[in-house]
């Protein structure tokens, strides 16, 4: 058994992921995550679906690593990535809404390794969805970041603390807003649940 | 389907009572002692201990230590009969015990007047009259449970022998076995099913399941076997926190909600299912739905 210690990204990338209800400006390095893209209301089958499908695939990822001996790492929380929600030209039918959903990833991990745990899940009829699971690299550099806590539906709110937040730094969007789910919406109450927001910033130009 | 109130389970534990009143000098094991009460033995410690407020072995060692303070005060035995009839190999042993108890070596209670007898959450003593004040069933009343319909549930599974805190090595070495061939795609459910009572059984000797449900084309490999958990009515409770207090809310559930309810536990064991990963969340945010089975 390899006695390298077990990798946990949120551990190791501390400040990327731990935020309070006040916005800060924070500097994110490059980052490999596990992805699925699709569109529809969050919650509803096709999200739920996508969902099943990314964590299946991240489990076999690891378990199949962890059988042929190689480094261990914790699955992280899943991530999304909603390019229109904050460029004003979300939909207000949530059913249209597209997503980009994620788990991060140790760098180790290969597009091999995806490949053949793809192949598992077929082999067990449960991979249907895996099959869209892709390795996406992101770069988001800059970032204005905050805890927002309660329903999902009442980030506006957050959402503009980090707009001020940028306006004040001369700074304006420079990616799809970007959300870390801490909580489980299955377990627990809407107004408890906690999702780091992050928005990527650059420079607005005069 | 016949209800068990509250006044039914008071009768048959006060049955548990007298014949332990009666027997205090032989074994009770437990399996006798369920048989009296008419409670399954998977369940019968935990509803005994969540009633009385000790666990049987609690009880009785109580009990005999205060039949040997009677024995003190009221006879001429040596120290050493008395701790002999007490069920101690050994007049230090049993002096330790008595004087935890009573906060005075035999000898000297023997001399003094006045006596304390150790504290009795159930309010039983040994040369009193057995009315209980199951003072302990009013914690219980608070616990939210639902009361479900369940289909059987197939899964592979690994079994585990021995103290209930290392189950995560045999889950570690399951999962990965399980995970490298696919199984975990799919969203399966992961719990566990628990044989033996670990406040009754042996550490080292405590059964437990790790278990992840699967389609009927799984067949069982090396270690891992296939079961089918029976369907029918069960409560369900939600423990949230770490694992090791599990043992807490199984006691309030079984012991306290259980009686308070109306409803009659069926002979098969308790199993719990692990709604987050624990390789991912933190103790404090850990939720486990304890499924408790009950009579159709």
């Amino acid at each position: 058994m390899p006695t390298a210690e077990k990798v946990d990204l949120y551990k190791d990338n501390k400040k990327e992921y731990a935020a309070t209800t006040k916005p800060v400006l924070i500097e994110t390095g490059p980052a490999v995550y596990l992805s699925i893209s699709g569109k529809g209301a969050p919650g509803g089958s096709a999200f739920t679906d996508a969902v099943g499908a990314l964590y299946g695939v991240a489990f076999t990822i690891k378990m199949t690593r962890k059988f042929a001996g190689k480094r261990d790492y914790a699955v992280c929380k899943l991530e999304g990535l909603w390019p229109k929600l904050n460029d004003g030209t979300a939909s207000v039918n949530k059913d249209d809404w597209e997503w980009q959903l994620m788990i991060r990833t140790p760098k180790f991990v290969t597009s091999a390794d995806l490949k053949k745990a793809v192949e598992t899940l077929l082999k067990r009829g449960k991979g249907a969805d895996c099959q869209r699971v892709e390795l996406l690299s992101l770069d988001e550099g800059l970032c204005v970041q905050a805890l927002h806590v309660g329903p999902y539906d009442e980030e506006s709110k957050t959402v503009a603390t980090m707009q001020s937040l940028a306006e004040k730094h001369g700074l304006r969007s420079s990616g799809p807003h970007h959300e870390i789910y801490l909580s489980d919406p299955r377990r627990v109450a809407a107004s408890k649940l906690k999702t780091i927001l992050r928005q990527p910033v650059k420079k607005a130009s005069r | 389907m016949r209800t068990l109130t509250l006044n039914d389970y008071k009768r048959r534990l006060l049955r548990v009572l007298v014949h332990i009143q009666q027997h205090l000098d032989e074994p009770l094991p437990l399996e006798r002692l369920a048989e009296v009460a008419c409670f399954s033995p998977y369940h019968f410690h935990r509803v005994f201990k969540g009633m009385v407020g000790e666990s049987v072995k609690e009880y009785v060692r109580r009990l005999r230590l205060e039949r040997a303070a009677s024995r003190l005060k009221l006879g001429s035995a040596s120290v050493v009969d008395i701790a002999l009839e007490a069920g101690y190999d050994s007049h230090e042993a049993f002096t330790r015990s008595f004087r935890n108890a009573f906060g005075r070596s035999p000898s000297r209670f023997r001399l003094v007047r006045r006596r304390v007898p150790p504290p009795a959450p159930s309010g039983v003593h040994y040369d009193e009259s057995i009315t209980m004040r199951f003072r302990t069933l009013n914690r219980g009343g608070s616990m939210k449970v639902e009361i479900k319909q369940l289909k059987p549930m197939r899964a592979a599974f690994m079994r585990h022998v021995g103290p209930y805190d290392e189950v995560g090595e045999t889950w570690d070495r399951f999962l990965t076995l399980m995970g490298k061939d696919g199984y975990l795609g799919g969203n399966p459910m992961m719990f566990g099913i628990c044989h033996d009572d670990p406040e009754v059984t042996p550490r080292v000797k405590i059964r437990y399941d790790a278990c992840l449900s699967v389609d009927e084309d799984f067949a069982p490999t090396g270690d891992i076997g296939v079961q089918t958990v029976a369907g029918g009515r069960y409560a369900m409770t939600t423990h949230a926190g770490p694992y090791n207090q599990l043992g807490k809310t199984y006691a309030e559930f079984l012991g306290q909600w259980m009686p308070r309810n109306g409803h009659e536990l069926r002979n098969a064991p308790c199993f719990e299912i692990y709604v987050n990963d624990p390789y991912s969340t933190p103790p404090e945010e850990l939720l486990t739905d304890i499924y408790a089975p009950l009579q159709d």
